[in-house]
């Protein structure tokens, strides 16, 4: 902790000194002809979670900053937690940041409320039809274009064959044998924190139920409390019992106890390889001398009921939008572009993403990674398309169901408890 | 203070005040000037712009039907009369978390009294090289910022890694290691307890103490002559000296124990389910950013009320030791 406020501290003191030059440099320069009238212009662009990895950070700045003379980018990190609060407050500020990205589930409840500048007239210029279509409805609101898509990402499962001698299931039963099978004192056969709802609603759909059906009047009904709901409950509460991590936490930071060699089977989205395969003395440290060492890290999209078929994921992923009270309009679309171009999605598809841009699936790297995450897309399934349905999300409803369940509640009382709160809350 | 002043002050006053003001002349006996309300103005000011403005709004809002974007100015807010009153008040939730929280803000004063009480009366008794090491701790606990203390807590909670659990496994012999604290209600707020207690016990120890050391030293040698037991003492010659001190952290105790936010909010964060475990604050809180702040407004207008009701008791207790 001290070592990391002293370099934030330096780092804060470096960045004076260096606006100080620049103010200073500026008229001996003979100003500036760029888009900044003189005085330095700064874009704040927001990431959220540590997904983007850091040379895609430093590529977005340093060609942004080249591209527009006199103007500054500033990428700040956001937690994939509470975002929807802090976005409800921050976007409607004075000082909102510029460039923001947001969950493709979450990205109605803004789109809806006139949170996100209208891009619709851009449309075909940031890629048109070629942009990932799941995304681009995810991104519009009643015919207008808002938010573009910035990534997919899919759940795959990860496990290294120092853990795991098992071969690569066929069938979703030979999977849960499998995690069964391998679980051990001191190892958990799947990694499933209590509140990790993403990966466990695969319990329930590949058993055939639904978080909530849309019927033609517009009434949406959840799901839950259906046969094949309650049946999804009750295996994922079986298999809870093969997880060893806490009823009440969260997913995140799985890369910890992953090379702590704690998990043999982990659900996490595809770009979980990258941050487990880091380097030991790494800021974010992995363990690419253990645990990922060459050759031992490998991937697989978790199977369905029968052979040859996938079990249904959560489709994840973000979207990336100009806050409407940004005062930089011009140039938060410049930095948006820059977001969506090949050089940047590139480097995205490297860690394992989707980009984009359907023309960019080709600078997916030809791996296991990237096939086990094409495959498990195909069989992904979204969250309800409701503008409601972050206010669901942010009420914590699932967590706090799914935590429930964890701690040995009824499959029953919770998928009651699901239902009447989805229903009251999707039906406003 | 102004009523009692004595009427040589007034004189000298009006001596030296140019005879212009017509109010002076008006108001013999109680002459009006204009530097205590000079002095007062800033206050004012400053209490009307960060207090008034927000509370104005808040009753407003909460006439409203006031989602996302008629926060942001993208739409118009709804006027719904008493709709949102009406909600709130209806709403089974929202009385289950008024029951958890006075439940927990009963519990917890009274620990922080307890311990507040015992920790003023072993200040009274130790020597002055262990009474400054144990100021120094009781300060270190209470200078503390109610975010950094929680997140140290959760840490010696932690289910993977805390050192309770390590402890627990050594002690017992059984494996504790996976044990989620936060996850049952009860054990969240057993935490959330520590947590606001151990921080509440120093300014009520302290207050006390200073108090308790202005109890003249012959009253106590005389009752200690006389024979009274230590619990006699206590009861009948101390407590006595500083009763209003005591009633005074009573009532702040309850409305700081009763709008606790930073620190269920950051428990929450790390475990326990938040359905089951928020408080007036938080419950406000996530309702307004889960985007109806209208509702949320109201149910800070309740809470509002309820703190006047509470405070009332103090603030007439102030003013009767004020005259």
């Amino acid at each position: 902790m001290r070592g990391k406020f002293t370099a934030a501290a330096l780092l804060g003191v470096a960045a004076a000194v260096a606006l100080a030059g620049c103010g200073s440099n500026t008229p001996a320069g003979g100003g500036s002809t760029g888009a900044g009238d003189g005085a330095k212009t700064e874009i704040k662009v927001w990431l959220v979670g540590t997904d983007t990895p850091q040379d895609a950070r430093d590529y977005l700045k340093k060609t942004f900053e080249e591209q527009n003379k006199g103007a500054t980018l500033t990428v700040e990190e956001q937690q994939w937690s509470g975002l929807v609060d802090k976005y409800t407050t921050a976007l409607a500020g004075s000082s909102a940041p510029d460039v923001v990205e947001v969950g493709n589930t979450q990205a109605t409840t803004f789109t809806s409320a006139g949170y996100f500048t209208d891009l619709t007239d851009k449309y075909e210029e940031l890629g048109g039809d070629d942009m990932l279509q799941g995304f681009v409805e995810a991104g519009s609101y009643k015919g207008k274009f808002y938010a573009a898509p910035y990534y997919s990402g899919a759940r795959v499962v990860t496990y290294s064959t120092d853990l795991v001698t098992a071969p690569v299931p066929t069938t979703w039963d030979e999977y849960m044998t499998d995690i069964k099978n391998a679980t051990t004192d001191t190892m958990s056969g799947i990694y499933l924190p209590g509140k990790d709802w993403r990966d466990m609603m695969s319990f329930v759909w590949v058993n055939g139920g639904q978080i909530a059906t849309q019927g033609d009047d517009g009434k949406w009904t959840a799901g839950f409390s259906t046969p094949e709901g309650i049946k999804g409950l009750t295996q994922a509460q079986e298999m809870l019992a093969y997880s060893k991590f806490p009823k009440d936490g969260t997913e995140g930071d799985q890369q910890i106890p992953f090379c702590a060699g704690q998990i043999a089977y982990l659900p996490a989205p595809s770009w979980i390889s990258g941050s487990i395969a880091a380097a030991p003395d790494a800021d974010a440290p992995g363990c690419s001398d253990t645990y990922a060492a060459e050759g031992k890290l490998h991937q697989f999209a978790a199977p369905g009921l029968t052979a040859g078929s996938y079990a249904p994921v959560l489709a994840g992923g973000s979207n990336i939008a100009i806050a409407a009270k940004s005062k930089n309009q011009d140039l938060a679309y410049k930095a948006m572009q820059i977001l969506l171009s090949d050089d940047y999605q590139k480097l995205l598809a490297g860690v394992g993403m989707v980009p984009a841009l359907s023309s960019q699936a080709k600078f997916m790297p030809d791996n296991e990674n990237s096939k086990a995450a094409s495959a498990a897309a195909s069989a992904a399934i979204s969250t309800p398309a409701s503008p409601d349905w972050a206010t669901v999300e942010s009420s914590q409803i699932l967590e706090d169901s799914f935590s429930k369940l964890a701690s040995g509640t009824a499959p029953a009382d919770v998928a009651q408890l699901l239902d009447d709160s989805i229903n009251k809350q999707l039906n406003k | 203070m102004s009523t009692t002043t004595p009427p040589a002050v007034q004189t000298a006053g009006a001596s030296r005040m140019p005879p212009v003001d017509v109010t002076d002349r008006k108001y013999n006996k109680k002459r009006r000037q204009p530097l205590p309300y000079l002095l007062l103005l800033p206050t004012v000011v400053i209490l009307l712009v960060m207090l008034g403005y927000p509370v104005v709004t808040m009753i407003i809002n909460s006439f409203y039907k006031y989602d996302r974007g008629a926060y942001i100015g993208f739409t118009e807010p709804e006027f719904v009369g008493f709709g949102n009153y009406t909600n709130v008040l209806t709403d089974s939730s929202f009385w289950l978390m008024l029951f958890r929280s006075f439940l927990f803000m009963i519990v917890a004063v009274l620990l922080t009294m307890a311990l507040g009480v015992l920790m003023s009366l072993l200040m009274m008794r130790l020597n002055k090289g262990i009474r400054l090491l144990v100021s120094v701790g009781l300060l270190l606990a209470w200078a503390m910022p109610a975010l950094a203390a929680t997140q140290v807590w959760a840490w010696l909670f932690d289910t993977t890694y805390g050192v309770v659990n390590w402890v627990m496994t050594r002690l017992t012999g059984s494996n504790w290691f996976g044990h989620s604290w936060l996850a049952s209600p009860l054990s969240f707020f057993t935490i959330l307890g520590i947590i606001i207690v151990w921080q509440g016990v120093p300014f009520i120890a302290f207050s006390l103490y200073a108090g308790l050391t202005q109890i003249p030293t012959e009253v106590l040698e005389a009752s200690q002559m006389d024979g009274a037991s230590p619990v006699k003492r206590f009861f009948l010659i101390m407590f006595p000296y500083v009763r209003s001190i005591f009633t005074v952290m009573v009532v702040l105790s309850i409305i700081w124990d009763l709008r606790v936010f930073a620190q269920v909010q950051a428990l929450q964060m790390v475990g326990g389910t938040a359905d089951q475990t928020s408080t007036f604050g938080v419950w406000i809180y996530r309702t307004g950013t889960g985007g109806d702040f209208g509702l949320s407004a109201a149910a800070a207008v309740i809470m509002v009320f309820v703190m006047l009701v509470i405070s009332f008791y103090y603030v007439r207790q102030t003013l009767k030791e004020g005259n």
